[in-house]
């Protein structure tokens, strides 16, 4: 047996460079390619979505949305119903959590952040340092309901009661009221906005969830997990209430579209799409839209609250 | 074992005999079971999703849009957008990985920088498909700009396809016999000649193959785009600069975000995604036996 020697003295032939030099030309080619017509592309689609036309002529463009998971739904269904009414305009919508789109919004690479929460002052200044004006843009709002299995016999409950029964302190429904059955506690899992918002309202920004505290993942799990347990308590959007569960009062307030609001309700947020500065153009006319009849129709559709 | 040399050598007790014997037949037993429970598992899930899913399948699903808050329409953007990423990776990663491949095998000398190199590809293979995730958002998206699009994801799947097509073509151009060079250049031809018209013709079924696998491999991977430029709803892209949809992120994110669960189009996109990896590589199996037959040594 002798060794297989290598060819490389071969490769100084002029057709064997010339294979070379064509498979290097071939990459080259196929990277500056690719890479070429998608820049130029990128520049077009990027000032269409500045320098499109107001509403009402045609609206041609790409606009990028990212955030809240809590919000992705929605903002499908407004893309959708907006893209057929412009076909020119493209829409892509990316989750990932509120805090995931309010970063992208800083590194400006999103026209819309989706946001389930408010925006913080750190992040307001991280936008400032990176030239980004964050501006909150008002989509709709959303209730959190609290309820409760009727076996409980809980009608209402305090916010400071409510606190101590999920950081675990109130284990029994009857030292807050009701019947003598032990509480059950569930709530979202933890990357869920809404298990961010109900732990900084009401369990307390220092204070953390009682360990038995059972996660689930979706607002409809809860509803269900709520109906079929006695003892149980859960939190879900006011959209997801069923009629087999007792919806509690807080501190006297009920969760009604007229309380959530006039700001009443304690625990109401703001559905938002943050922009950098005011929306201009198609983002402006999208915006305009969702705010519009159309747009707040499929608010109520989803279970959130429209604006006005 | 049992050839007559080694007898003169090493004699057996009857009982030692037997004993061999029963031993042999536990572990054919034993390794039969195994593959048969393979084979069972592997053709379960295969039918299991097929009934789950077929009954999702019809022309507006493999047509249409996602409709009614993702609980309704088709997955098409999603299924162009994978076959975009097809593409792209073909591009990217193809050339390089078999260029790369021919040279280690073919035309490097034994070196320390080609020691140096072969270990690199080695751990390129071993590293978790989400650190290429976080890797090609920090070098494709952002520092050459890509942002989310399907050029970053094309470019972060590449580089996860790359260990697998260098180390095919390799290992493909190794198993062809040096009786063949050799007879190629005692008949006068150059290396290179030897290489073009001998060598690679009679290794592409098995460049080919390890090209496929990657491919599929890249096709199914859901941590390297989720940070460069998967979309949860977009239009069918037109071109590599915008973000898109794609099959297995479509899976995952149907079967865990929306607010009205929609099973069909799990199932729905499941049994579209593993049929498309299945067909295209049942049809270079098929391909490369039908070649293998014709080029047998």
């Amino acid at each position: 047996m002798f060794e297989r020697k290598p060819i490389v003295a071969e490769l100084t032939t002029p057709k064997a460079q010339l294979l070379l030099i064509a498979l290097f030309v071939l990459g080259v080619f196929v990277l500056t390619f690719v890479t070429g017509c998608g820049n130029a592309d990128e520049t077009s689609s990027g000032s269409a979505s500045t320098d499109a036309p107001a509403q009402g002529e045609d609206l041609t463009g790409m606009l990028t949305v990212e955030g809240s998971d809590t919000m992705v739904n929605i903002a499908q269904a407004w893309a959708e119903k907006f893209m057929d009414e412009n076909p020119g305009v493209m829409i892509t919508i990316k989750g990932g959590g509120s805090g995931a789109g309010i970063a992208a919004l800083i590194n400006d690479t999103v026209d819309f952040a989706l946001s389930s929460r408010d925006v913080k002052d750190s992040e307001f200044e991280e936008g400032e340092a990176h030239g980004v004006d964050i501006v909150e843009n008002v989509t709709s709002y959303d209730g959190i309901a609290v309820i409760v299995n009727p076996a409980s016999g809980m009608t209402g409950i305090s916010l400071d009661d409510l606190g101590k029964v999920y950081r675990g302190e109130i284990t029994n429904w009857s030292e807050v009221g009701g019947n003598d059955l032990d509480i059950v506690l569930i709530g979202r899992d933890s990357a869920s906005g809404t298990f961010a918002f109900f732990h900084d309202e009401v369990v307390g920004a220092d204070n953390d969830y009682s360990p038995s505290m059972r996660n689930i993942k979706t607002n409809m799990g809860i509803v269900s997990e709520v109906t079929g347990n006695p003892g149980a308590v859960g939190y879900v959007g006011m959209g997801y209430v069923t009629d087999d569960t007792v919806t509690l009062e807080i501190d006297g307030v009920y969760g009604t579209v007229d309380h959530v609001l006039d700001g009443s309700y304690p625990l109401s947020r703001r559905m938002l799409m943050l922009s950098n500065g005011q929306p201009a153009g198609i983002a402006k006319a999208f915006f305009d839209w969702i705010e519009g009849p159309a747009g707040q129709q499929i608010v109520a559709d989803e279970g959130f609250v429209p604006v006005n | 074992m049992s050839g007559s040399k080694r007898k003169e050598v090493i004699t057996f007790s009857d009982y030692d005999s037997r004993g061999a014997r029963r031993v042999e037949a536990i572990v054919r037993t034993f390794t039969m079971i195994v593959t048969i429970a393979m084979m069972t598992l592997v053709l379960f899930l295969l039918a299991y999703l097929f009934v789950r899913g077929v009954g999702s399948i019809n022309w507006q699903f493999l047509s249409d849009i996602p409709r009614d808050r993702m609980t309704g329409g088709g997955i098409w953007p999603a299924i162009a957008g994978t076959l975009w990423l097809i593409a792209l990776v073909s591009a990217f990663a193809l050339p390089i990985g078999i260029a790369t491949g021919i040279y280690l095998a073919e035309i490097a000398k034994p070196s320390r920088p080609v020691r140096v190199l072969r270990v690199a590809i080695a751990n390129m293979a071993g590293v978790p498909s989400v650190v290429y995730g976080l890797f090609g958002f920090a070098a494709f998206s952002l520092a050459l700009g890509f942002g989310k699009s399907l050029l970053a994801m094309g470019l972060t799947l590449a580089c996860v396809t790359l260990p697998v097509v260098i180390t095919a073509t390799e290992e493909a151009l190794k198993q062809i016999p040096n009786e063949q060079r050799q007879a190629a250049m005692a008949l006068g031809c150059t290396r290179a000649r030897t290489l073009g018209k001998v060598i690679l013709p009679t290794a592409l079924p098995g460049i080919l193959t390890g090209a496929i696998l990657g491919l599929s491999r890249a096709a199914g991977e859901t941590a390297p785009i989720l940070f460069t430029g998967v979309a949860f709803f977009a239009p069918v892209a037109t071109d590599v600069m915008q973000p898109s949809m794609a099959l297995p992120y479509h899976l995952y994110i149907m079967a865990t975000q929306p607010t009205t669960p929609a099973p069909h189009i799990v199932w729905g996109t499941a049994l579209v995604l593993t049929g498309m990896l299945s067909i295209t590589n049942a049809a270079i199996a098929t391909w490369r036996s039908a070649k293998r037959r014709k080029l047998q040594w």
